[in-house]
Order: structure tokens, then sequence, then C-alpha cells
């Protein structure tokens, strides 16, 4: 009797799990489905009845009224500037933190400061003078203004500092005996024991790149420079007799990002615990 | 002398932060400063100095206005819900004997979505002919969902909800793997029903977890901009005009750069303030369950 009681209000359970579980993936099941239905069912069904590659055709292709739009040019922006940005901010962090968990140095309160000054301050201040300036370096509507604006994380260099601080000294100490130098030790030693939380701090860095507008949208006039998620903005007007193509152009803007997630999805489970401490 | 080197050496290996923190920080911010006193438009060799006329006519302007009460109009929508959410969506995992991990991953995908992608399956879904406007027709009710004094703010705060309640949940489940067994083992022998184990040990237990999410929801209010911009550029009627909305339309379609750098100072100041507000406010809630 109790047996079966426990049993009911664990299906229900799952069963509310599941439908919990269909809205988190809900946009991504559609924008899917949407990208492969027949053009004439495209919003108009919710799970369509024939199928076809037509949107994407279109997308690469163009159609008799429509110039194919750089697609395929803009995929391959996202991925340069956003690996660009995702490694020097790991890079960059990892420098940073080593000095501020592992070295003595005078000085080392007043960064410690700035950068929480900084992680708190509303970086909305900093988009129309960042955008003068960068017109007069002559780098406005280039790569770099892209990537270098965005080759420190805060967030990174906090991250990692604190993971160093559960480092002991004494291995630093040690291998300083065996005439180690500081970037010998922070590579060779601390960095490959920061695995997990590198992994972390990678897939967020990355995820967090790879869907920016406003700073990608401001920075940049020419189409062929446009990050996939700018050139997906930029065409939502445009498109909108074609929903099927933004459909699809949609999927290959989030694929990447979730099978990433989905692939590291084992490794998350460790560092995230740090991350959340 | 080995003082000297240690203290070039530290220098040294904060130097990106410190040279990526006066030429795309500092510098900046100085900028900003004076261009707030400007009336520079990006483009003409002239610039005249107005003092703080940009700061007067921004506090006195209907669009600047509205963006201060659509930050908090969000803000009264989107934090309970959230909480709600993941809360409720975190317990949910944490009473599953089985295929935690598959819920657990299941329910953190919304937050990797591009507010872009989103925006477009949200305009796709409630687009005049599809599925769930033609059923509502056909029972008589007809929405306009993206120019809608209600239902267009209540759209946008259900995306971005949506998105980062996701992110949340991993911050309370953290939380509850905090909180001893023990606690609601001693509460269930003193009969105490469910509703008030979550009351008196969950949500006070909690409060830590739940105090970031506060603080992390109530900051982000001040930042939205991809989910207006692409389905109601800030309409009906500022309705769903948030800051950012008005520093970009200011800054890079009117081009008044002085103007929009007022705009995003004062943006920055409103930000500033809130967030100290909510975190006494929040401090002072956990105080009375005695946490510091």
């Amino acid at each position: 009797m109790v047996g079966s009681k426990f049993k009911w209000s664990t299906i229900i359970l799952y069963c509310i799990a599941v439908l919990i579980l269909l809205a988190a993936v809900f946009p991504y099941i559609y924008m899917i489905l949407q990208s492969l239905a027949n053009w004439d069912q495209v919003d108009k069904t919710l799970i369509p009845s024939s199928f076809t590659f037509r949107s994407y055709v279109f997308l690469f292709k163009g159609g008799p009224n429509a110039e194919p739009k750089p697609w395929a040019q803009a995929f391959f922006n996202s991925l340069i500037v956003t690996l660009s940005c995702t490694i020097l901010m790991m890079f960059t962090g990892l420098l940073v933190a080593y000095a501020l968990s592992k070295l003595k140095f005078k000085g080392k309160n007043f960064i410690n400061n700035t950068l929480i000054f900084q992680m708190f301050f509303p970086s909305i201040i900093l988009l129309i003078p960042s955008f003068i300036m960068l017109e007069k370096f002559h780098w406005y509507d280039t790569y770099w203004a892209m990537i270098l604006p965005k080759s420190v994380s805060l967030w990174a260099i906090f991250m990692y500092s604190s993971f160093f601080m559960s480092i002991p000294d004494e291995i630093i100490e040690s291998a300083k005996m065996d005439g180690a130098n500081n970037m010998t030790i922070l590579f060779r030693i601390i960095a490959p024991m920061s695995a997990s939380i590198s992994t972390i701090v990678f897939l967020f860095i990355f995820m967090e790149r790879w869907i920016e507008l406003l700073w990608d949208m401001v920075m940049i006039r020419s189409e062929e420079l446009f990050t996939l998620n700018v050139l997906l903005a930029q065409m939502f007007q445009t498109y909108q007799q074609y929903p099927g193509a933004m459909y699809g152009a949609s999927v290959i803007l989030t694929l990447p990002i979730i099978i990433l997630f989905i692939a590291f999805s084992n490794k998350i489970k460790e560092g995230i615990q740090f991350v959340l401490k | 002398m080995k003082d000297k080197s240690i203290t070039i050496k530290g220098w040294l290996f904060a130097s990106p932060y410190l040279i990526y923190t006066v030429v795309f920080f500092l510098i900046p911010v100085i900028g900003a400063l004076f261009l707030t006193v400007t009336d520079w438009n990006m483009m003409s060799p002239d610039i005249k100095f107005v003092n703080l006329d940009n700061f007067i006519s921004a506090v006195k302007s209907p669009e600047v206005q509205a963006a201060f009460i659509v930050s908090y109009k969000f803000m009264a929508i989107i934090l309970p819900t959230t909480l709600i959410l993941s809360v409720g969506q975190a317990m949910l995992i944490n009473s599953l004997p089985k295929y935690k991990n598959v819920f657990l991953v299941g329910y953190f995908l919304p937050y990797l979505a591009s507010g872009v992608a989103i925006a477009l399956v949200i305009k796709g879904v409630l687009a005049y002919n599809s599925v769930v406007n033609v059923w509502l027709r056909s029972i008589g009710i007809a929405i306009d969902w993206f120019n809608h004094p209600i239902f267009t703010p209540l759209v946008i705060a259900f995306m971005i909800t949506w998105k980062f309640s996701a992110y949340y949940i991993l911050i309370i489940i953290s939380g509850l793997e905090s909180i001893p067994k023990e606690i609601y083992e001693a509460a269930k022998i003193d009969g105490a029903k469910s509703w008030t184990t979550f009351w008196k040990i969950t949500v006070p237990m909690l409060y830590p977890a739940l105090y970031t999410i506060v603080i992390l929801t109530s900051g982000w209010m001040f930042s939205i901009f991809g989910e207006p911009y692409l389905l109601s550029r800030g309409g009906p009627g500022y309705g769903t005009y948030t800051w950012q909305l008005s520093i970009y339309f200011n800054a890079f379609q009117r081009l008044s750069a002085g103007y929009a750098s007022a705009v995003a100072i004062i943006a920055a100041i409103v930000t500033f303030a809130s967030v100290l507000i909510i975190k006494r406010l929040a401090r002072g809630w956990g105080r009375k369950y005695g946490w510091e």
C-alpha cells in the first residue's frame, strides 16, 4: 500500500520534470523543426509534416529575389573572434591570477582593489568613448575592435585567483628549489592542476563571447566582418519573409554551444561546484 | 635588491590587466566624462561645451524617465519569477531518485541561448498566423503580442526569466546540497509539515544562494538590450524602453554622443545606487535568518 503510493508520487514528479524539460528545450526543438519545414508550413504548425533543406540552401545560395548573405563568413568571423578572445582571456587570467595569489609584491592590494571596483562598475559608460577611441586608432570595423577590448576577463582572473589560493605554497616553493622560474611553475605545474576550473572558464567565456550583441554591433559596419549573432540580428527585419532561413541560421548559431556544453557536461559538475562557492 | 626584483615580477605578471585597464577602462571613463559636457555629434570638427545641459535635458526627457521606470518594472516581474522558478526546479531535480544529471543539464540549456535566436523563435511562435494566435482567435481572443502595453513587457520578461533561471538553478542546487540532511530528519521527527520545513529550514539555509540571485538579477535589469531591440524597439509607448536602448539609439542613430554619454552616466549611477539599496535590503533580510 505504502509502496504503490510512493510510486504514484514519483511518476507525477517525473511527469512534471519532463514537462519542464520540454519547456526548457522547446525553442531549440522549434528552431530545428522549422528550419527543416516546408516553407508553406513554417510558423504555421508546431510539428511540420513535410521537410526540406530549402532553408539551408537559401542561406548559402540565395533565392530568385535575394542575394545570399555571407553566413559562412559570419560563422568563421564568430569562430575567430570568440576563440581569440577566449584564449586571450584565459592566458591573461592565468598570468594576473598567479601574480595576485602567489606572488608577493608592493601594490598588490591596489591592483586587487581596482579589480573589485571594476567588477561593480557599470560598463555601459565605456561603450561610446571606446567606440570613438577605436575609431581614432583605425581599429573601428576590424577584428581588433572585437578582440582587443575583450582580451581580459575580470571574472576569469577572479576565478583563477580564488582557485590558486587553494593550491599550497609548498608546491611552488619546492619547484623554486629545483630551479624552476615563475613561468615554468605557472604553465607546467599550476595550469595543469587547474584543468577542471579551466574547462568551466573556457565554456562560460566562449559562450558569452559567442552571443555578444551590442558591442559587436556598434564596432562593426562591414557585412563581411559581422559575427553570426550580429548578422542574424541585422537580418531580423530584412529576412522577415524567409523565416525558415532565419531558423536555419539560428540553428547554426546555437548548435555549436549546445554541443560544446553537452560534450563537457560530465566535467561541468565538478568545476561548477567551485565556481558557485 | 631582492625585494625590488620580486615587485617587478609581480607587476610584470599583472601587466596585461594593467595595460588593459588603462586603455580600455581609464581612458574611456575620462572620455565619457569629457563627452557629457559637450554637444559633439561624432562628426563635426568643432565641439561646443554645454556644461550640464546634457544632464538637464536627459533628466527632463520622457525617454530617460521611461528607461528609469522600465528597469524597475522588469525587476518587479523578473525577480520573483526567477526566484520561484529556480528554487522550484532545483528542488524538483533534487527530489528525483534517478536521472538527476539528465535533468540538470537539460534545465541548464536555456542559459546558452543567444537572445537573437530566442527572439526569433518567440516572434515566430507569436506571429499573426502562428498556431497559438490562430487558436486564440478561434476562441475570440486577439492579441498583438509585440505592440501591447501589458503583453509586450511580459513576453520580454518571460524570455529573460526563461534564460536566467536556468543558470540560477545551479546556484540553488549547490545551496541545497550544503544543507545538512539531519536538520530535515529532526524536523520530520518533530512533526513539521513540508510547507513549514520549506519556509523555516530551506529558505533560511538557502539565503546565501538567494542573495546571489537577487543581486545578479537586479544588476542585469539595467543592461537589457537585445530582446526589446529586436522585438519591440522599446515600444509600445516606451513601455519596454531600457537604458541600453536609450544609449544605443541616442549615440548610434541620432549621433548625439554627448547626450548619450550623459544618459550612460545617469544609467550607471542609477544602477549602482539601486544595486546598493537592494544589497542593503537583502542583507537585512539575511540578518533575520541569522546570516551576517
